[in-house]
């Protein structure tokens, strides 16, 4: 463990070592060092933090991530004031280039969300995602099925081949049903689960039209947040004011950035996008669990249906028990009263 | 670089460099933190009643002869109870008991997948109601006090208009009462707004059955992503080589990432009948076969409010004075946020004082 720990320490300092000299002169941060220093510290914390508590390791990892974020912002943010401010101080227009800024972070922000939309029109191609998705759910399903019995069979006989057969059967089953309809969707054995496949993947393209417009809201809010901030820099150096350390600066930072998304997370366009986001998520989750359900009947598995409803008849159930037991103690009550009032007969 | 913005390469990548060495230094101190280090909950406490996963807890007195009529903390469904007893220096339970009170509370647990079906009935006419006799039992009562904090308040007071024999006095803490107040957040992205519902509840229910804790956990971080996202972890940079600051940081952040699941059916119903509907102000809300009625409220009613409170609006919780029925009414607010309440040591020294001073006058 000692020796371990040294590793990684020794691993780490010359890690270091390398992130300085990844530094260049003249601007402070550039995504190699960032990158560097996440590599860096995700290893420290891996190394130190082995035996520790999860709580402490979860604290670590979202301290390395602020960190992480801190290096990003830094590199964005003094790239553009070093763009900005001589224009300022000779007192020219600097709209034009926080505009250039401004559109270059838009255009970073909205460009995956667009690529996404663009490939939403080709259905084809959305097939395929929503199909590959499925595979992802199925495939250890399917693994897990054809061994459960295996396992079972060694641990109760000592002997598997009984059950071979049986794992065939799962196998087959399988094969037949839901395994073929998701490598051929237009080739499916029953007509239901192919409509619930056709359903689920209209919800599904609805959910990530939702997700996508999601993140173009946010997209937007971003280079908003950031545009704020440059004007409170701008502001600030026009009023003679001075950032004097990186602490500072940051603060300002998340100080005007979460002010604007406070203010964004508050219009109906938003609440709306949001609203429409999560109903389309779950929408799309209840036609998952649909088909899933259908795998899971055909294989003879319980599946969430049958468990909830097991479930909300023991809560009735138990509701009932309840009941009966405070009525019949009611009930006791009443005649230890009455017992007492009553002279002893004979 | 410009010289109004002086922040040179140099002095930037040494500031980075110290940063680090104290992200560094704290991550291998974080390694040595053990369980029992932030262990929450820290007044001796025995279970005197079970019922599925709710246990009520008496709090060992701390006084010889405490005071005769115990007070009853009914806590949210949301994060966990131990918050009103984090630390021995920041612990509302343990203040209220070096003050002579007899302390009791109900812990709702964990809701599993088999309590989905749990209803608000189940949770206010079953469990609250179970707990007030358990209570009244033992002290040969007929009625006992109660103290509700934020969603247990709002559930303190249905019980209290629906059982006011079983009250003597009422204290709300930053309790949710008008959940259109338009300043909360949490008020919009549930639906209040001038536009229509946009969160529908009932999908939500029945496609996740239990309401995920990291999901609620989720969109209480979105209220301030960045200050309690980032802002946070970098304030904490500062406390690490401070054994004592950097335990009191990790026993905060365990409460609020200790995030039960909520039971679907009492979640459904508390956001369709409250967040949504503002059913509690009409009069409107149904707890089994019950109308709650506020204006049923008659008993005292202490209402305390946080004055930065981002997710119990000030204005949602001060509305409550035009709803209840009672004549002998007092609002009390103090100059922090939600968790502020718990764990400011100004409210901690504060408040216990308040309270137990305001009961001690209604109990002649």
């Amino acid at each position: 463990m000692a020796k371990a720990l040294t590793d990684v320490q020794k691993q780490m300092w010359e890690s270091w070592i390398g992130l300085m000299r990844a530094a260049p002169a003249p601007t402070p941060v550039s995504p190699a060092m960032a990158d560097q220093w996440r590599d860096t510290a995700t290893q420290a914390l891996k190394g130190w933090t082995t035996e520790a508590e999860k709580i402490a390791k979860d604290v670590g990892q979202r301290l390395i991530n602020s960190q992480d974020c801190v290096l990003r912002f830094l590199e964005l943010s003094l790239n553009s004031w070093n763009a900005i401010a001589p224009k300022v101080e000779a007192g020219e227009d600097w709209n034009t280039v926080l505009a250039k800024y401004t559109e270059q972070l838009r255009e970073q922000f909205l460009l995956s969300p667009q690529a996404a939309q663009k490939a939403n029109q080709d259905t084809g191609e959305l097939w395929g995602l929503y199909l590959e998705q499925w595979h992802k759910l199925v495939q250890p399903w399917a693994s897990s099925i054809q061994q459960a019995p295996w396992r079972v069979g060694q641990a109760s006989t000592g002997d598997g081949s009984a059950l071979v057969e049986l794992m065939q059967l799962y196998g087959d089953a399988y094969e037949r049903t839901f395994g073929r309809l998701i490598e051929s969707p237009s080739l499916g054995h029953t007509r239901e689960l192919n409509e619930d496949l056709l359903k689920g993947f209209s919800a599904w393209v609805e959910y990530r039209q939702a997700s996508f417009a999601y993140q173009v809201e946010l997209g937007e809010t971003w280079t908003h947040a950031f545009e704020a901030f440059m004007r409170n820099l701008i502001a600030k150096t026009e009023k003679g004011e001075t950032v004097q350390s990186l602490r500072e600066l940051l603060f300002q930072w998340i100080d005007v950035i979460d002010q604007v998304f406070a203010k964004a997370f508050r219009s109906d366009n938003y609440i709306q996008l949001q609203g429409h986001l999560l109903n389309t998520a779950m929408t799309y989750r209840l036609h998952e669990r649909g088909i899933v359900e259908t795998f899971l009947k055909t294989s003879h598995v319980p599946y969430r249906s049958e468990m909830d409803e097991a479930h909300r008849r023991i809560y009735h159930l138990r509701k009932e028990v309840k009941e009966l037991k405070k009525e019949l103690q009611a009930i006791k009550a009443q005649l230890s009263t009455q017992a007492k009032s009553q002279p002893a007969q004979g | 670089m410009s010289r109004s913005f002086y922040l040179s390469p140099e002095q930037t990548m040494r500031e980075l460099i110290d940063l680090n060495r104290k992200v560094v230094t704290g991550i291998e101190r974080l390694s040595h933190v053990r369980e029992k280090d932030i262990q929450a909950g820290v007044s001796p406490k025995e279970e005197v009643y079970r019922e599925d996963n709710v246990v009520l807890y008496h709090y060992i007195p701390m006084v010889e002869k405490p005071f005769h009529i115990p007070v009853l903390i009914v806590y949210a469904l949301v994060n966990r109870p131990y918050m009103v007893d984090l630390q021995e220096d920041r612990s509302l339970v343990r203040n209220l008991l070096k003050l002579g009170m007899d302390v009791y509370l109900i812990d709702w647990g964990y809701p599993g997948r088999g309590d989905r079906w749990l209803t608000l009935d189940d949770h206010i006419n079953g469990y609250i109601n179970d707990c007030v006799d358990v209570v009244c039992e033992w002290h040969g009562l007929d009625r006992i006090n109660l103290l509700g904090v934020c969603q247990g308040g709002t559930f303190s007071l249905c019980y209290t208009s629906l059982y006011p024999e079983k009250v003597k006095n009422l204290i709300t803490m930053v309790t949710p009462v008008d959940f259109h107040v338009q300043e909360g957040v949490p008020n919009l992205w549930a639906g209040c707004s001038t536009t229509a519902h946009t969160m529908d509840v009932d999908t939500l229910v029945d496609a996740f059955g239990n309401i995920p804790g990291e999901f609620m956990n989720l969109g209480f971080l979105m209220l301030k992503p960045f200050q309690l996202g980032l802002g946070k972890y970098l304030e904490m940079i500062d406390i690490m080589d401070n054994d004592e600051k950097l335990l009191n940081f990790l026993r905060m952040e365990e409460w609020i990432f200790d995030s039960p699941d909520q039971a679907g059916e009492t979640y459904r119903q508390f956001m369709k009948d409250f967040y949504q509907g503002n059913k509690l102000i009409s009069g409107n809300v149904m707890i089994g076969t019950k109308r709650v009625n506020l204006s049923q409220v008659r008993v005292p009613v202490l209402n305390v409010y946080a004055e930065q409170d981002h997710l119990v609006p000030p204005a949602s919780s001060i509305a409550l004075e035009r709803y209840v029925g009672t004549t002998d009414y007092t609002l009390r607010s103090f100059p922090v946020g939600h968790i502020g309440m718990y764990v400011s040591g100004k409210v901690q020294k504060d408040l216990p004082p308040t309270i137990v001073k305001w009961l001690k006058e209604r109990t002649a």
